[in-house]
């Protein structure tokens, strides 16, 4: 009898086993993140002379490991050569990235804090980082760098509690993007408000071509997107059943019941939107800096240009980009010894450029593009670019703000009472 | 001494022989297990994560979670979903074992070749039916469109009705060469010489069906259905690449709802309880699968 109810126990457990792959969720030992690093920097050359001429100072050795998420090759690339530049200099500290695909790399992240296996440095999406700061896997390093000539934004990103918890990497906004020969084809002018592009969005819609669209994933990506509307009526992204959200939601209905909005971009990242885009399947999108270098080289012969997002009663943008965080009680002071050098104006210059990203320090900046008019109009567009946050809570308002314009979209609700919606569940996390 | 040696006599050796499984499982599918059980009954979110104090809070996240209409939502599509795949899957997979039962040309080829959907990865087939079912480019419209059937393309992923249709759609294709394999398996099993004394006896094909077929096979179908529905009841790479779950969370089922709580809006203790609720109705399930094939082996 005793056997059999063994036996039995240990099927049941092999049973199990097989199915228990979401029942383990966060109380799993982490794994070795499984993903496989395209990129891992190559260690430094050997031509490294002895120990004792280490340029590193204050006592920072060792191995830092960097975990990052961008998938374009040539961001990869940009950071592994300012790594292997880093760590040819000097040859006491040896810095190595890893790549963990973007919709692994909040799990990882929060599997690796559960289990206490983490890197010692984490580039990470800018609304992401109240959330791990407050979990407090992050070092405070108020003191340890000096970001007063930064752009607010982005600092605030960093910050918890009046505390510094990273160093903003670099900023990228979103501005309209049109295709000037469809707008010339339906004699229309770049749009400036709602009105306009509504009205331009419908004359270009013809055939297999809508005449505007954004990623409308229902995540942060999506959110990201939607937000510069809300901030445009001079609402805050906490205040969706306002006057100025329903406006913002009533705007994109008129735009998905004019039919020149696709449905379909509620299952569009922004990468999607802009392989739309330059297939020619849209006169007009909203999109971000980032998608530029890989657009010149996708499509040199196509003619875009951008301009700011039309607005309602004032210039909006969403903030994005990525910050750098130490982890806290990792090779803390090699992070930070590597971070000096990345943060000097010099690497930065190189990875913002390579990356097509902004930098978030202004004076670097100020005279980074210069006499290139598409990215002039990003760089002016950062001081009306909102962040998202910074609120360790972000992701569920986040959520409940997706959910919002993807009930509009899909005709599921009408934009009042998703809008009531939303703000129940906003005002429930905020504990109003 | 004589208690050891009482205890070797017998089979009890046996007992050390399953030792290294047992220990493996309880390190690898027990631990994680309880571990999930115990988070599920503490407080645990971003703010206390790494730092801070988990309290246990006992069954406060399940009576949150069966009041959060997402939550409820997830596990009536779970329930949907799984029915209606199984159903289908079960059908076609079954028409198509009887079909390759018989020894036309090619009939074994062809039975190989229908086992791609099952070794296809998940995400592979996922992408493949997004693409299909998409709205403007896809050639599910489109052959409905040439065909007639519809005037307008169907919003199939992007309407919280249809959405549901085409996840089951696509999951049923990946789950019709398990359902035919187990099934044909079960076929060569029924000697022949049944058949052909019920023909001379002057049975019609029907009646071959019903009388001998379906009862000889029924251990391989209770089989089959049980083990179906836990593959089925716990899909999540399908869904999560097909919508993530949306339009408007129409087609969450429990897993996927689960990893969203737990990582993208880092609520790990309520993400730990929709997990833990998905983990008793499978365990349920397993538990009466073992009691079907128990039985068969004791008979």
């Amino acid at each position: 009898m005793k056997k059999r109810v063994l036996a039995t126990l240990i099927s049941a457990m092999m049973l199990t086993a097989a199915l228990a792959g979401c029942g383990a969720s966060a109380g799993t030992p982490a794994p070795a993140p499984a993903s496989d690093a395209t990129e891992e920097a190559a260690p430094a050359t050997e031509e490294a002379a002895p120990v004792e001429e280490a340029a590193a100072s204050e006592g920072a050795a060792g191995d830092v490991t960097i975990w990052y998420y961008w998938e374009t090759a040539g961001h990869q690339e940009a950071l592994d050569h300012i790594i292997q530049e880093f760590n040819g200099q000097q040859d006491q500290v040896k810095v190595q990235a890893k790549y963990v695909p973007f919709a692994d790399f909040k799990k990882q992240l929060s599997v690796g804090a559960s289990a206490g296996e983490l890197p010692d440095i984490v580039i990470l999406d800018n609304p992401d980082h109240a959330s791990y700061a407050a979990m407090g896997i992050f070092a405070d390093i108020t003191d340890k760098f000096d970001v007063s000539t930064y752009y607010p934004g982005p600092v605030n990103s960093c910050t918890l509690d009046g505390r510094l918890y990273g160093v903003p990497f670099g900023s990228n906004d979103l501005v309209l993007f049109y295709n000037e020969d469809m707008l010339k084809d339906a004699g229309c002018e770049v749009p400036t408000t709602w009105d306009e592009l509504l009205d331009v969005a419908t004359k270009t819609t013809k055939g297999n071509v809508y005449g505007f669209a954004h990623c409308a994933l229902q995540n942060e990506e999506g959110t990201f997107n939607f937000l510069p509307w809300v901030w445009s009526t001079g609402q805050t992204s906490y205040e969706i059943n306002s006057e100025g959200g329903i406006k913002a939601l009533e705007f994109e209905k008129s735009l998905v019941d004019a039919g020149a909005f696709p449905k379909e971009a509620i299952n569009w990242t922004q990468g999607d939107t802009m392989n739309q885009f330059i297939s020619g399947n849209l006169a007009m999108m909203i999109n971000g800096t980032w998608q530029i270098p890989t657009m010149r080289s996708e499509v040199p012969d196509m003619h875009w240009n951008v301009a700011p997002i039309p607005q309602d009663k004032q210039q909006a943008s969403g903030l994005g980009g990525e910050n750098y965080a130490v982890i806290a009680g990792g090779n803390e002071d090699g992070a930070i010894e590597f971070l000096k050098y990345a943060t000097s104006k010099d690497t930065c210059l190189y990875m913002m450029d390579h990356m097509g990203y902004i930098s978030s320090d202004s004076t670097i900046a100020k005279d980074q593009f210069q006499g290139d008019p598409v990215y002039q109009v990003f760089v002016d567009e950062m001081q009306y670019a909102n962040a998202r946050g910074p609120l360790p809570e972000w992701p569920d308002i986040s959520d409940a703000i997706s959910l919002a314009f993807n009930k509009v979209i899909t005709g599921d609700s009408d934009p009042a009472s998703a809008a009531a919606e939303a703000q129940t569940t906003i005002d429930s996390i905020l504990g109003k | 001494m004589k208690r050891v040696k009482n205890f070797f006599r017998y089979d009890n050796a046996g007992l050390f022989f399953i030792l290294p499984a047992f220990l493996y499982m309880m390190f690898f599918v027990g631990y994680p297990i309880i571990s999930n059980i115990i988070l599920s009954f503490q407080n645990v979110s971003v703010r206390n994560l790494v730092n801070g104090q988990k309290k246990f809070i006992g069954f406060a996240n399940y009576s949150e979670i069966f009041q959060d209409a997402v939550f409820r939502k997830a596990m009536g599509n779970t329930l949907l979903f799984t029915v209606a795949c199984l159903l289908f899957q079960f059908l076609i997979g079954f028409v198509l074992a009887l079909l390759f039962n018989k020894n036309f040309t090619f009939a074994k080829t062809i039975r190989g070749l229908t086992m791609i959907p099952w070794m296809m990865p998940m995400t592979v087939t996922a992408l493949m039916f997004k693409f299909m079912f998409s709205t403007d480019v896809g050639i599910i419209n489109y052959i409905l469109r040439s065909s007639h059937l519809i005037s307008e393309n169907i919003e199939w992923l992007t309407t919280p009705g249809t959405a549901m249709i085409a996840v089951v759609a696509a999951n049923v294709w990946i789950g019709i060469p398990f359902n035919t394999i187990l099934i044909s398996t079960g076929l060569t099993t029924i000697p022949q010489e049944l058949y052909e004394s019920a023909a001379v006896d002057g049975a019609n094909a029907w009646q071959r069906l019903v009388k001998i077929t379906l009862p000889l096979l029924r251990p391989t179908i209770e089989s089959v259905l049980v083990l179906g529905f836990i593959y089925t009841f716990k899909v999540y790479d399908l869904v999560y690449v097909m919508t993530e779950g949306g339009p408007v969370n129409s087609t969450h089922l429990l897993s996927t709802y689960s990893y969203k709580l737990s990582f993208d809006m880092f609520q790990y203790s309520k993400g730990a309880s929709v997990a833990n609720v998905l983990f008793l109705i499978l365990l349920l399930v397993g538990m009466l699968y073992l009691k079907i094939t128990m039985r068969g082996e004791e008979d």
